[in-house]
């Protein structure tokens, strides 16, 4: 073997067992705080927003609506600016997902596994009625339940003071983080494969309710 | 048994009249419109008529109701037209949208994205581009896409499209226009989506055939 082919592999191995530390096998686990955790944890709030999705290069745009409905189910709904319904999910507590209405075009069974636990994350939906386990990690604190090998975390500064972002991913990589800028902005945005959406909050008074 | 006769009878008074009531609702499904007696006399002078008119600016106020949820949303924007390829819709609150139709170019800009699609590329994008077209130059009842029921009031013309195509079928039920009768311009277009939602668009202040500049619908 070469010299410089050595080099390279020992780079290559290097990059890699960085790569791998970058996931979450550094959290060190600690005693959840039930203050913070009832204080912190994302809920859904009724709201519309302009939506932008940039996925593989495409852009697609248009208005969702998220609703807490008198029955305590939520529902998200994605239409477009002129008018026609995309999707229609809803969440229900014990993990209970119902597709209302999706367009032919969407239908696939990725789009709506990759749509669903995104809107489960930004609603809260993992930490529903769950066991919450915390973890420190420099100075912020994350708060968690994992199912399926698969890890949500809503993450808070040391002091419990604001929520940072909103994570999910398997032991070793993140997989999706949403952050928010301010109150009316939300960016999801995925690790694994070129997806962002951004939410833009639509003023009360500019939208009827 | 009488008692068994009786209520057989009953039954099947019961069901007329209810099969009357369904049959009276299926022709008197709009308020104030009865429907037209000459449907191929109409379709001629609509095109005629609506052909006249060679440009369109209007503002527009467009409600989209989510039945199931309850839940209603208004957006109002602005609207172009000019014979006979050329349509600028403008969203402005309460997000900003833009879609620019320009003879086969569609241009769709949300906030500082910009999509160009040349539509022949797309089959969709080629049926919506004739569609709408369609809806405003009055050739709309000659699309091989909807069936057509003509309904008329003293004021309007009611022209109810029934999607035909697999694509539209879809997507909506109807798709419902009113038509003024003086000028044939398009007041409103109502979408009724197969899942029951429905988003009407009310066309107002409209100006008909005004000068509107190239650079409305290239900028």
């Amino acid at each position: 073997m070469s010299r410089y082919r050595k080099l390279f592999l020992l780079a290559s191995l290097a990059i890699l067992l960085h790569g791998c530390r970058s996931g979450y096998s550094a959290l060190k686990p600690q005693a959840p705080d039930s203050t913070c955790i009832q204080k912190l944890k994302p809920v859904a709030t009724t709201a519309w927003y302009h939506a932008g999705v940039d996925v593989g290069g495409k852009h697609l745009s248009g208005l969702l609506l998220i609703k807490n409905m008198p029955d305590s189910a939520r529902r998200v709904v994605f239409t477009s600016e002129a008018g026609l319904t995309f999707f229609d999910f809803e969440f229900r507590d014990g993990d209970r997902f119902l597709v209302h209405t999706i367009i032919h075009k969407m239908d696939r069974k990725p789009v709506v596994s990759t749509l669903r636990k995104d809107f489960a994350l930004l609603l809260g939906e993992p930490f529903r009625n769950k066991t919450i386990s915390a973890w420190r990690s420099g100075n912020e604190v994350y708060f968690g339940t994992v199912k399926n090998k698969e890890a949500s975390y809503f993450i808070a500064d040391a002091n419990c003071a604001n929520l940072q972002r909103l994570e999910m991913g398997s032991r070793r990589k993140r997989k999706v983080t949403i952050d928010f800028d301010g109150k009316d902005t939300v960016n999801v945005v995925h690790h694994t494969f070129p997806m962002k959406i951004q939410l833009l909050r639509l003023k009360k008074n500019d939208a009827d309710r | 048994m009488p008692q068994n006769r009786f209520h057989k009878k009953l039954h099947l008074i019961a069901a007329t009249v209810v099969l009357a009531l369904t049959h009276t609702c299926g022709f008197a499904q709009y308020n104030g419109y009865s429907a037209i007696a000459d449907e191929a006399a109409f379709k001629v002078r609509f095109a005629a008529e609506a052909s006249k008119i060679s440009s369109i600016s209007s503002d527009f106020t467009q409600e989209k109701e989510l039945m199931a949820l309850t839940e209603k949303i208004t957006s109002t924007g602005k609207f172009w037209y000019r014979k006979s390829d050329k349509i600028r819709m403008e969203y402005l609150k309460p997000f900003s949208y833009l879609i620019i139709i320009n003879g086969d170019k569609l241009t769709i800009r949300d906030h500082d994205k910009e999509n160009r699609v040349n539509v022949k590329s797309s089959k969709l994008f080629q049926q919506v581009n004739r569609i709408l077209i369609d809806c405003v130059q009055g050739s709309i009842l000659n699309s091989r896409e909807f069936s057509s029921r003509v309904f008329e009031s003293q004021r309007s013309w009611l022209i109810e499209l029934t999607p035909t195509s697999k694509t539209f079928h879809e997507l909506f039920k109807t798709i419902v226009l009113v038509v003024d009768r003086s000028s044939y311009a398009v007041d409103s277009v109502t979408m009724n989506e197969v899942a029951g939602d429905v988003t009407k668009i009310v066309f107002d202040h409209k100006k008909l055939n005004e000068p509107i500049p190239e650079t409305v619908f290239t900028r």
